[in-house]
């Protein structure tokens, strides 16, 4: 994917020059320009608003630009190789793609919206020109649309019913390693805590049919001596079509529970914010080990840290044994949002790259799980932070890494072998936290805490 | 804020659970995974978990046939938890199974096994030199057992003869001989000839040697000159893939077997070598376009065809044939537990020679469990199976006679108490805790 994005600094140098057009200012209408004078028009589109360029836009000195240098950086030489049958023509037209589509995340945070529109209105034309099947075509429709939403219909928020996300949620786990590696690192760090404890309790932030605990209950069972006796508390949102996803996927693992002979009983705890949680709801027994487990959660609150800090809080407060954490590893949270647009562009090609090389019936699924993602980054109603900044946070709020072992790191690395697509994942261990990429791009990071004895 | 709770439903009010929520929506159901559970028994000891742990491993064998990535690997994560490399003898024979799904597994998603995944990604079988192999064999039954036997009922067999032809297709690279000669040397009357010709099978089999079969036969010579015996030593490179075809042509071609003319003796000597030509379960190879007939039968029809003296053919009492791997598995796990039970008694944990015998166990199983098509070589059949093939072959049993059963049970008072010998008809069979570990038996032709 990311290798689509070659350095061919050269290929739009050939043009010809053409006159520029005076540029529409409102272009509902969809004009086909052919590919030369596209980018032409764009790149002198441009220089009315930048410092004055030459005409070939391989020498552009435009603000946002992604120079060839850092283009270079995408590159991946051991990407798949269906990227190389690519004509010159499609090979340039996606570069076409990036450019305009940073143009227009510029236009987006000069707050020049009609701008941003009319430079849409070429990607869709650039678009159709590129295969957008797969590979970066595919990417590049996605953040068009997003970057159409966000430009359009900003207050529209792309959210499915809870249900349906469900749905695209359990699809996205079945597909590619990524919420598996989280699950499985999770679940390791709280077996090896749970060592020795005879009454323990799990809290989960977020239940989603319970993916998680079939595993762990099955591991607690076959302990040397002896399964302990397990709660679970699993906090979902609120269900407002009469289901009860909690109390059935409760059931369901109370009964798969019983069946491996584990002492089990189970809470739900519905929220729709995860900081509307309270420790009273939670009801720990001073009895019990805790743990604590947060995949994917914590990011949801980072329009105001301050709701962070209250739920990181709540948690010390529970002394748990353990905290295990998962989220991306990437910044989407920065105050540009041509930066956070180019961070995103470059972490979602990646990953879909990823789930390129998976197999799966229902990858689609999978995928529009993703694009769900990328619409709500680009129309910034969601967050992410690196795990560096996670990390400071943790700290912060009083919170001891705990680290990831060796039997993590072969979990990690057995679930990256077995259905595994050609040896493009890779899992790093990086100071007690595991990461997991694709071509050594990390995409999630894992890791474990403890609160300190003072806080 | 809601609160759902569930105290633990009285027994009588489970049901199972739909597995789409939404039924609406046929085309994006949600296939909710029921998680294989099992009715387990509380902990009984080591059987209890055993159960356990066979089951875990028959559902992820399940789970890897269907090509259920999920499922498969979840249960892989539970097995690394449990199954651990030095646990106990129940975890560490699990261990090894969980090593062949995963390398099964890994060729699925042809990755790689990463490192990392499992401890020592390519098993590395020991070499032995001949002093480590003989040390090796003789510290448990399991070979000794059969070369008792044999050397007992060979040596009656041969009486009168003032030729004695050994052809040896043994696992054990003729480790059975040198008390052979010894006793044959005891014998009362003058020293015969004795030729031993081995097919020098080429497959790297565990246990594997570290001379080269010309070596060792120079070593064998000496050692039979010590005894005041002339031995004849010959290899003739052969595979059990191909039925030792070429071995029995060579046999023939340099007329080593003459017509039996009482005075040389043809003693076709079998151990463990014959579970790894192909049987039928492997696509049958027509020969000379007879009618569809393995390898396995072919080999038994041309030894018959040698008109031999006497031919003792011992091996491991299981079936690893089938098809099916979830078959295959329970079949596999259920004898080979017997090897890890056995090692406490005669090896100290942690020991070298426990890592050679426990890689070589580990080799089997990862044949048995993650190859298949001709690179899956170990494919033992039980004892009424090769009885069936033998006597069909056109060979009737022979009685081991009271010596022989003597001298086993002396061999086997050196070893740990759990070891046993049992009679079935005409055969005689090793147990271990009471459960057939290797049969020995003796055919005449018929």
């Amino acid at each position: 994917m990311a290798s689509s994005i070659s350095t061919k600094t050269s290929s739009t140098g050939g043009s010809s020059m053409h006159t520029a057009k005076p540029p529409p200012h409102h272009s509902n209408d969809a004009v086909l320009y052919n590919t030369t004078e596209l980018s032409t028009w764009v790149d002198s589109l441009l220089t009315e608003f930048n410092q004055p360029a030459s005409h070939f836009p391989s020498t552009l000195n435009l603000p946002y630009s992604i120079n060839p240098d850092s283009v270079n950086a995408w590159t991946e030489p051991n990407t798949t190789s269906f990227y190389e049958t690519q004509q010159i023509i499609e090979e340039d037209s996606s570069i076409r793609l990036v450019h305009v589509m940073m143009s227009c995340a510029d236009s987006v945070q000069r707050g020049n919206l009609s701008l941003a529109g009319a430079l849409i209105e070429e990607l869709h034309i650039l678009l159709s020109r590129v295969n957008s099947e797969f590979g970066f075509g595919k990417v590049a429709g996605y953040f068009i649309d997003a970057l159409s939403r966000r430009v359009f219909k900003p207050l529209e928020r792309s959210h499915g019913s809870a249900h349906e996300n469900e749905i695209l949620y359990h699809h996205f786990y079945e597909a590619c390693p990524y919420l598996k590696f989280a699950h499985f690192t999770s679940n390791q760090a709280i077996l090896e805590a749970f060592d020795g404890h005879d009454c323990v309790h799990v809290i989960d932030f977020n239940l989603m049919q319970g993916l998680q605990w079939p595993a762990l209950i099955q591991a607690l069972a076959l302990r040397p001596n002896g399964p302990p006796i397990l709660r679970l508390t699993g906090i979902g949102p609120p269900s407002l079509d009469g289901h009860d996803p909690l109390r059935e996927t409760g059931l369901r693992l109370a009964h798969l529970a019983r069946s491996v002979n584990v002492r089990f009983a189970f809470r739900g705890v519905a929220a729709s914010r995860i900081d509307d949680v309270k420790s009273w709801m939670l009801q720990v027994d001073p009895k019990e080990s805790v743990a604590v487990n947060c995949i994917m959660q914590l990011h949801k609150l980072l329009d105001d840290p301050s709701r962070i800090d209250n739920v990181l809080k709540l948690i010390h407060s529970l002394e748990p044994k353990i905290v295990t954490l998962v989220e991306q590893d990437t910044n989407h949270n920065q105050p540009e949002f041509s930066d956070r647009f180019r961070e995103a562009l470059y972490y979602y090609s990646t990953m879909f790259d990823s789930l390129e090389a998976c197999k799966g019936p229902q990858k689609w699924l999978a995928e529009i799980h993703v694009q769900r993602e990328i619409c709500n980054v680009v129309c910034c109603i969601e967050m992410h932070e690196t795990l560096a900044n996670w990390k400071e946070m943790m700290d912060k709020n009083g919170f001891t890494p705990v680290y990831l072992g060796t039997n993590a790191y072969k979990q990690a690395s057995m679930l990256l072998t077995v259905f595994s697509a050609q040896g493009g994942y890779s899992v790093d261990e990086s100071e007690g936290c595991l990461k997991l990429g694709w071509h050594n791009r990390p995409l999630i990071a894992a890791s474990a805490w403890r609160p300190n004895s003072k806080m | 804020m809601q609160f759902t709770q569930t105290p633990p439903p009285p027994l009588h009010e489970l049901t199972s659970f739909p597995s789409n929520i939404n039924p609406m929506n046929k085309n994006q159901m949600l296939r909710t995974r029921q998680w294989p559970g099992f009715q387990t028994s509380k902990s009984l000891g080591s059987f209890g978990d055993a159960n356990c742990m066979e089951q875990l491993l028959v559902h992820c064998a399940n789970a890897i046939e269907n090509n259920d990535a999920t499922l498969a690997q979840q249960i892989l994560w539970v097995l690394n938890n449990i199954a651990p490399s030095d646990g106990d003898s129940n975890q560490r024979l699990a261990c090894g199974f969980l090593r062949a799904l995963i390398a099964r597994a890994a060729r699925k998603g042809t990755c790689k096994i990463l490192t990392g995944a499992v401890d020592n990604v390519h098993i590395t079988t020991h070499k032995f030199s001949i002093i480590e192999l003989t040390g090796f064999v003789d510290l448990t039954p399991w070979h000794r057992f059969g070369f008792t036997a044999a050397n007992a009922t060979i040596l009656d067999a041969v009486e009168g003869y003032s030729i004695i032809h050994i052809i040896d297709f043994s696992l054990t690279h003729c480790m059975q001989i040198p008390t052979l000669i010894d006793a044959i040397a005891n014998r009362l009357e003058g020293p015969p000839l004795v030729k031993l010709t081995v097919a020098g099978a080429t497959e790297d089999v565990p246990p594997m040697l570290d001379l080269s079969y010309e070596e060792l036969g120079m070593k064998l010579v000496n050692f039979a000159r010590s005894r005041n015996i002339i031995l004849e030593f010959r290899v003739i490179p052969s595979t059990s893939s191909n039925g030792f075809a070429s071995f029995i042509e060579q046999l023939k071609v340099q007329n080593l077997v003459p017509a039996n003319n009482g005075i040389e003796a043809l003693v076709i000597n079998c151990h463990m070598m014959l579970h790894y030509i192909p049987e039928e379960t492997l696509n049958p190879f027509s020969f000379n376009n007879t009618s569809v007939s393995s390898l396995r039968t072919m080999f038994l029809k041309a030894i018959r065809s040698l008109d031999p003296t006497i031919v003792v053919l011992v091996d491991e009492d299981a079936d690893f044939t089938s098809n099916n791997l979830v078959c295959r598995l329970r079949a596999a796990f259920n004898y080979l537990w017997i090897p890890y039970d056995t090692v406490d008694t005669f090896l100290p944990h942690g020991s070298k020679q426990r890592q050679w015998y426990e890689a070589d166990m580990n080799w089997k199983i990862e044949n048995v469990i993650a190859e298949e098509g001709v690179e899956r070589v170990e494919r033992l059949e039980p004892k009424s199976r090769w009885v069936q093939r033998m006597r069909h072959a056109g060979f009737r049993g022979g009685l081991f006679g009271e010596e022989a059963v003597m001298e086993v049970k002396n061999m086997l008072d050196e070893h740990a108490a759990g070891w046993g010998l049992k009679r079935e008809e005409e055969d005689l069979v090793l147990t271990w805790k009471g459960h057939n570990v290797v049969f020995a038996t003796a055919w005449i032709p018929s």
